[in-house]
Parts: C-alpha cells; structure tokens; sequence
C-alpha cells in the first residue's frame, strides 16, 4: 500500500531521517512509535508531502508520490492539535475538503451528513462552532473531515495527547473502532507506547532518525531487536554483573559480555520454581500498591529488582519481609553492549 | 535542498519535480523558469515587490532624505552653502530651550505618567476597593477622550476662568488664578491623557499573574506589600519598561498640549517654523529639520534601548495550572482609608473633565461662556441649532454672523473638520491595515529567511522618525513640481494635500499596526495552514477563508484603535496646515481662538462642548463594536444567535396565548 523507501530528509546540516524504510500493508493500523525528537513527524511529514526528502521515494498504491503536491496525494490527516478551522462550524469544517474540490452543494450536504452519522456527529452538532464542543467531540470533528474526501491513507499525529487520561484510553478505544469499521489504511504517530501497543497492528520504533526495529506489539515488546527497544517499551530490569554471576553459577546460560534485561513480570515472588527456573534471595525494600496489581522493590543485595505481581488479594509481601525471586533465564533478554544511549 | 515545503507555489515554480517536466529533458527547465514568472501569482509577486518598493521608497525613505540632507545645503547670510550654520545657530540662539523643555517634559512625565498609570491599575485590578469598577471606568475615559478634545476640556475646567479654578480661588484667595499654564498645565493634563496605554497594557499583565505565586509567597510568610515589591511588580517590569519608552517618547513629541496650553517645546516650534519663510527669521526649514532629527536620535536611541531590553527575554508564567488573580485586602484600616480616598481622588480628576463638558454641552452658550451652570436652561443648541448670531451694524441694519451660534452638525466649519477628518482617517486606517495585512502574511510566510526580516524592518521603519518629521518631510519635499514619481505633481498644492495627509497617517500607523497584527497572525496554529493544504487548498483561498477570519477581530481592533486616534489627530494635519486639510482637531483647536475673537456671541465654547461629547460618543461606539460585538467567537455568536431565537419564541408562544 505505502512504501517509504531509503528516505533521507536534512534540515540543513543536520540529518533528520538515514535512509529510513517502511512498508504499511492495505488496512493495516500502523504507529511511529519513538521518543521526542527521534523522527516519526518528520517520517509522517514526508509521506504526507509537507517534506521533501533529499533522497529516497514515497510509493503509495504502486505509485510514486514522492513529488506529488500535497493536496493531490489523497492522504488525509488528523493533526495533534486537529487544526478545526476556529472561525467554521463544525459542518462546515468538514465540507471544507468537498468545497475546494468544487463539489456540488448537494452532493457536499450528502457526504457530510454521511460521515457525521459514521463519526457520531449529531445534527445539531453539525451547526455548533468548533469551540462548543468537547475534546472528544473536536476529535471526531478532525477524523470526519480527514475521511470525507475518501483518502486512501490516514495520519494521526498525536491526535490523543491533548487529552486527559481518561479521556485519551476512551478515545483511543473509539479511535481503533472507527479504524476497524472504516476499513482504512491509518499510519498513527505517537512517543506513548501504551497507545501504541494497545491500537497498532504493526509499530515502527524510531531512534534518532533511525527505525530500530518494526514488528507487531508482542514482537516490539517481547522480542525487542535492540536495546532501546527493549528500553523504550515498558518497564524493565537491567540485570548487574553480579546478579547475572549469580544466575550463571546456579546454572543458567547468560553472557556476562552482554547486556540482561528482564521484564518485571516475568520475575515472580515465593512462587514455586519450574524446572528451567532459578531463585535468588531478597528483602522487599519497598511495595506500591495499584490496586490490579502490586510492585514490589526486591533488594538483592547488590541490586534492586522491580517486581510486579497480579493482586491475588492473599501473597501481599510487607517492605522488610524476606523473599525469593524467581526467574527463568528464558525470559532474559541479551543484546551487544552499544554506542547508542539508552533512554532510562 | 529539501527543506519544509513552505510553500507550494515556491516548489512548483522552482521545481523541476513535476510540473510539465513529464518526460521533458533538462533543456527544459529553463522554459519551465521562464513560464514560471509568467505565471498570475509570480506576476502578482512582481507587481507586489515593485508596489512595496515604490511606496517605501518614494513615500519613506526619499522624503525624509530630503529632510536631512536638508541641514547641509543651509545658505549663510553671504549666500555661501555652510553646512555649520544651523548647528552654530542652535548654539547660539535659543533653539536649545526647546530642547531642554521637551526633554524635561519627559522626564516628568515619566514619573507621573507611572504613578498615576500603575496605581490606578492597582486598585482597580490588585487591591480589594470598593467600586473598583465604577473606578475603572472612570480611568478608562481617556480611550474616548483624547488629544485636543481633552486638552481643551481641561482648560474649560482649569483655565484662568475655568470652574474649577474660579471655585478653587474663592476658596483659596491666595490662590494664583494662572496656575493651569505653561509647563505646569502641559503637564498635569498629559499625566492623565498618558494613562490609556497602563489602562489596556498593565491591566493585562496583572490579569496575566499567576495567583498561585501570591499564595506561595503569603505561605512563605511574606507581607501582601512584600508580595506586591518581591512578586507581582517583578513579572510587571517588562510592560512597565515598554509603557515608560513609550511615554518618554510622547513627552518629547507632545504636541497638542504644549500648543493649547503655552509651553515652548519641540514640536511646536517645528509647526511653527515650517510655516514660517527665511524673510522672517534664519532658516526656518533648516531649523526645523535640525530639531526633527534631533528628536529622531532620541526616538532611535530609545527604541533601541527597548528593542535590546525586549530581546534579553521577560519573565514567562511556567505554570500549567495558572490561577487567576484574586483582589488582595488592605488589612491596615488607615492604609486601606488611604487607598480608597486616593482612588476616589483619582477618579473625580479623571471624571470631572468628561462630566463637566457633556453637562456643559446640554446648556446655553452664554451658561458655557460664563462657566456657571443653569439648571433651568437645557438645550441641544449646541448640537443641532441653526440659527446664527445676527447684529446691529453702525448703519442700523441687521447682519448674519454666519456658523457664529450653530450648532456642531449646522455649522460649516465644524461639519467640514468632521467631515474631512471621517474620510481621510476611514482611509488612511483602512489602507494602514490593509497594507500590514498583507505584509504580514509575506513576513509570516518567509518568518525563517531574510526576506521577512527585511519587510519587517521596513514597516517598522516610521517608528524611528517622528510623526512630525514624517509630516514635516512630506511637507517640504512634494511641495515640489520636480519630483517625478509623483508625475511631476505638487501633491501639497490644493486639494492634493489630501493625499499627501492620508499617505502620512497611513504611514505612521504602519508599525502599530504591524505589532498587533502580527501578534495575532504568529497566534495563528500553523497546521490550520497545513490542513487546509491538505484538504487542498490554494494559498489564496487558505488565507481569505482560514487566516483572515482569524485574524479579523484584531484588524478590525486595529483600524478601530487608527480611526480613532487619526479622527481626533491634530499634530499631523497642524503640521500641514492647509485649509484644504483641515481636520476636527484643528477646528476644534481654532474654537478656542473664536472665543477670543469674537467674544460671547459666538458659540464656538458650545460647539467645542459638543464636539467633544460627539467624539466620545464615536470613539465608544466603535470600541464597543470592535471589542464588544466583533471579539465574539464564531461560539458565542452562535449561542447569543440561538439565545435570540429562543427568546422570540417565548415571546411569540406568549402574543399566541394572549391572543
């Protein structure tokens, strides 16, 4: 459906994306996912034809967009702050698009009135200013107007982080939903991995105008390709040599040469071992109680391990009770020591 | 190389990407370049570029030239160009006194100007005193009531015969009954008349303080005046910098004031000099322009002071919660008696001059020549009377004094200033935000190269001339047959001259605009351009249907804060002084000179009353339009629009059912 290929975009003498390629499938839900500053706008941008790049091309349906004027490349997009047009009500926001391409006023009136009963977009929300409405309604607002001129391609660049937390998981639910009903091919941009796991089908995780790795949600967070990934993407452990010494001598096949990480749910408290599992003793240092969940700190005498633990309601460990952690050293995950920083 | 495509039209005419490059060979760029500025809207670019040059050329930089080269070519008394003449002279006359009186004007009015100014603003937005909006009101007149409208209105009060003076002399016999002159007079009135801009700036930046930092301080054991030294004026220095260049400036180029109350300053020696020839006295024009210039090195040196000031940075509010200001109780009861009497002192100071001249304007002339109230006798002679004064002659025959006793909207001269004075500053107003609209959109758009530095720099250019300088060059230069780009016209001959004075007010409220307007077009969210050309819009219609309504309510505010103060200008158009060009203010200002010529059967006093409750009226008016009805949102149109509707439902249901 969409293929970047090999794009390098500068500003100046600074180079913002090396040789970056993707390739979004039809209907497929597809995130930049990376920090600030890593280049999934910039990517974003360059499809969407707001950036040239120095080198490289943008294939979208078999067809070369790279120097497509934006209007012409059918790419519709909700911006993070959904640019509605502040002085237009809502219904006019969305004929905006069908307007300037000359559309006759019937035919406005129809697919308007289509795509706001799609969106959940009352009549009378139609007549309203776009400052009357909620920030959920606004969103809705902004996808209706992306979609009415049928684009084959959607970008949400950060629609959600305006957003209240509550709000945001209730649109990003709405968000997947309308997605799904529409059927359309959406490249989403976002620096929350939450909201990335959560919708993607597929994610791209940017690093310092690099893609280090693309792959579905479980392979980005289970099988992390690099070290950032495994950083960026929730919460982990990074394993001390001493804490690795000690898994090695009591059996288990870790390189001390490499760096270990394992996640924090995969480490287990006073549960009985497995056959490939190992112990070690701790003291809890401290516990956070989340209600779903509990995290405990476990002092390992030469390192601290995050813990996380489903709240049975019945193994609730006090700080200063003694422990054992459990791990399977299938669950570690190794990787080179690199150049690159990784994001704490 | 690939840079964000900022605009379109620029790839497309540059580009060799894709427009007819469709199986074209590279001989072929060249032909595409060549179509390219054959294109409307390189076309249009090119006339836009060779207009803006022309105009900033011919009509700023030429004129004022001329001006200062002018103090070079000066002739001695043997005919020979002696460039030291005028700098000798100044010297050794008393060209000097001018300047010493401006600048201590200045000086003074720093002081006062900031006294008044802040602390009206305080008790009406920081401390907790009674009726602070009634107050406020009061401190808020001097945006209707300005220039030569007020200045007169003060002398109506303080003169020699004045109410308040003749009231205060009763009083106080030993009272010196002449008190309201010169610098005394110059400087009371422009204390007040100065205050606006504290009124509409500070004001703001009080409003902007974040209240959070007050309670932080108040929980840190810090006194409410502590707060006030430590906390509040700290965030408030940036805008009271600003206001004080700001008044430093007016103080040194006060005209209106000094003129009507007698004080030797700059300015009005410039007026007076530019109409005077050297067969009067040495010369005059070269004079003139000596203290023109000297009035712009202070003007530059000053806003350049502010310009570097500005570029250090200013304190910016780092809080996502901000909470809004809540008024601070004067706990010390004789503080707080102290603070409610001076605030009320203040009022009836800035009060008394308004209410005198609207009661005034409803009474008889020879009530208003008297100074002396008469309750029984209310009229509207002074605005729509028609009758003119007639008088016996030495022939025993009847003689019509004619637009002697009639009224403000019967009387030719008064209906001609008013008249004159409505269509060159609509014009000039109009064509002043036009210009800057379309100015801005081009700095907006080339924000991150030179070109927009460039055509910045060259609207703020008039701000580092004074008005009068400006006025004075025009004068001077295009008084001429010899200037070509003008078609040999003389534009100061005739009714030209009514050019000339619309392309000076247009001139001169060309940085003003500029600041306002571009705040607001940097306020605009860039992807609301970058949507619209999504959805494909072109440049044009993204700027006539996406920014302009955006920016709308500030031109508008714009040209309502130009026609305001251009309708009431005098500086200006006195400066040109010609009867082809004479505006309200010079009619208003030559009333008070009628009353002198022809004593009490003139109702020049009446007229002037009326004149200036009509400018009140005008100037409210079209402030309540523009920040009243225009600063609506299209949100609360719509809601005021559906409150109406349902409103004259309930009152036809309610005809139905009596019916």
């Amino acid at each position: 459906m969409i293929r970047l290929n090999n794009i390098t975009v500068k500003f100046d003498d600074f180079t913002a994306l090396h040789n970056i390629s993707v390739h979004v499938k039809e209907g497929e839900f597809f995130t930049f996912l990376g920090p600030s500053g890593c280049g999934k706008t910039t990517t974003l941008r360059t499809l969407t034809g707001f950036i040239e790049p120095v080198s490289g091309s943008v294939v979208a349906a078999g067809r070369d967009i790279t120097h497509v004027p934006i209007e012409e490349r059918n790419i519709g997009i909700v911006f993070q702050s959904y640019a509605l047009f502040p002085t237009m009500t809502v219904y006019d926001n969305i004929a905006f698009g069908l307007r300037v391409k000359r559309m006759k006023k019937a035919q406005v009136d129809e697919k308007v009135r289509e795509i706001a009963r799609k969106v959940d977009l009352s009549e009378e929300q139609l007549k309203k200013a776009v400052s009357q409405l909620s920030g959920g309604q606004q969103q809705r607002v902004a996808i209706a107007r992306a979609l009415v001129t049928n684009p084959s391609i959607i970008c949400m660049d950060e629609p959600l982080s305006n957003l209240d937390a509550k709000l945001r998981v209730q649109l990003r639910n709405e968000l997947k939903k309308m997605q799904e009903d529409f059927g359309i091919t959406t490249i989403y941009v976002t620096h929350d991995q939450e909201e990335a796991l959560t919708l993607s089908d597929r994610i791209a995780v940017f690093n310092k105008g690099r893609i280090e790795q693309i792959g579905t949600p479980n392979e980005v967070y289970n099988h992390s390709a690099t070290e950032f990934v495994c950083n960026f993407i929730g919460d982990i452990n990074h394993l001390s040599e001493p804490v690795v010494h000690a898994l090695k001598e009591n059996g288990a096949s870790v390189n001390p040469t490499l760096h270990n990480y394992i996640r924090l749910e995969r480490i287990h408290v006073n549960t009985t071992p497995g056959q490939n599992d190992l112990e070690l003793p701790g003291r809890v240092a401290k516990m956070e109680y989340y209600g779903l969940y509990i995290k405990y700190y476990i002092d390992l005498g030469c390192q601290t391990m995050k813990v996380i633990e489903r709240n049975d309601g019945v193994n609730i460990y006090a700080a200063g009770q003694n422990v054992r952690i459990v791990i399977n050293p299938g669950d570690i995950m190794a990787y080179p020591p690199g150049t690159e920083e990784v994001p704490s | 190389m690939n840079a964000p495509r900022g605009k379109y039209e620029q790839s497309k005419g540059h580009g060799t990407g894709y427009v007819g490059t469709g199986g074209h060979g590279a001989g072929n760029a060249c032909t595409g370049k060549r179509l390219g500025w054959l294109r409307p809207a390189a076309l249009v670019k090119l006339i836009g570029i060779l207009s803006f040059a022309y105009l900033f050329f011919g009509f700023m930089v030429l004129p004022c030239l001329n001006t200062l080269t002018s103090i070079f070519t000066t002739k001695n008394a043997s005919g020979q160009i002696d460039p030291w003449a005028v700098i000798r002279f100044f010297f050794a006359g008393n060209m000097k006194r001018y300047v010493w009186n401006s600048l201590k004007l200045a000086l003074f009015l720093i002081v006062t100007v900031n006294v008044v100014g802040v602390s009206a603003v305080l008790l009406t937005e920081y401390f907790d005193i009674r009726g602070a909006r009634i107050l406020r009101l009061g401190y808020m007149t001097t945006l209707i009531y300005s220039g030569v409208a007020l200045v007169t209105g003060y002398l109506f009060l303080y003169d020699r015969n004045g109410i308040l003076t003749t009231a205060l002399v009763n009083a106080f016999p030993g009272m010196n009954p002449n008190w309201f002159s010169g610098f005394n007079a110059v400087l009371f009135t422009m204390t007040f008349a100065c205050t606006s801009n504290h009124m509409l700036f500070l004001r703001n930046a009080i409003r902007g303080i974040d209240y959070n930092t007050v309670e932080a301080a108040r929980n840190m054991g810090a006194k409410p005046f502590t707060v006030l030294r430590r906390v509040v004026f700290p965030t408030l220095l940036p805008t009271m910098f600003s206001l004080t260049v700001m008044t430093f400036i007016t103080g040194l180029c006060a005209m209106s004031a000094p003129t009507l109350l007698g004080y030797d300053s700059i300015n009005p020696e410039i007026v007076r000099l530019a109409g005077s020839s050297a067969a009067d006295e040495a010369f005059p024009q070269a004079r003139a322009a000596l203290l023109s210039i000297i009035l712009a090195v202070f003007t530059i040196l000053l806003l350049t002071v502010l310009s570097s000031y500005e570029r250090k940075g200013h304190y910016l509010s780092v809080s996502k919660t901000k909470a809004r200001l809540q008024k601070q109780k004067i706990t010390n009861p004789i503080a707080n008696a102290l603070a409610h009497l001076y605030a009320y002192v203040l009022f009836v100071i800035y009060m008394t001059p308004v209410v005198m001249i609207v009661v005034f304007s409803f009474q008889t002339y020879g009530a208003i020549r008297m100074k002396r109230l008469d309750p029984g006798s209310w009229t509207l002679i002074n605005f729509f009377g028609t009758e003119d004064y007639e008088y016996l002659t030495s022939r025993g025959s009847y003689r019509l004094r004619k637009g002697s006793i009639s009224g403000l909207f019967s009387n030719e001269a008064t209906l001609g200033g008013i008249r004159m004075s409505f269509f060159l500053s609509a014009i000039a107003a109009f064509l002043a935000c036009l210009i800057v609209v379309i100015a801005c959109n081009y700095i907006f758009r080339n924000r991150k190269n030179l070109k927009g530095l460039v055509m910045e720099y060259c609207m703020l250019f008039p701000w580092l001339l004074p008005t009068i300088l400006i006025c004075y060059s025009y004068r001077t230069y295009f008084n001429s047959e010899s200037i070509w780009y003008v078609g040999f016209n003389n534009l100061y001959y005739g009714e030209r001259v009514r050019l000339l004075i619309i392309l000076a007010y247009t001139v001169v409220k060309l940085p003003f605009s500029l600041r306002m307007i571009k705040a607001a077009f940097y306020a605009i969210d860039e992807e609301l351009e970058d949507a619209a050309r999504n959805l494909g819009s072109s440049g044009l219609r993204t700027f006539l249907q996406v920014k302009l309504p955006i920016i709308l309510p500030s031109v508008l505010a714009v040209f309502a804060l130009n026609f305001n103060a251009l309708f009431t200008e005098y500086d200006m158009s006195a400066t040109f002084a010609s009867s082809y060009g004479t505006s309200y203010a010079m009619v208003i200002q030559s009333m008070c000179d009628e009353e002198g010529l022809y004593g009490y059967n003139v109702n020049a006093s009446g007229r002037r009353c009326a004149s200036t409750v009509f400018i009140m009226l005008v100037s409210g008016l079209i402030l309540y339009l523009v920040y009243g009805v225009g600063g609506r949102d299209l949100g609360e149109r719509l809601a005021l629009k559906e409150k109406r509707r349902k409103r004259l439902e309930r009152i036809k249901a309610r005809l139905g059912r009596g019916l």
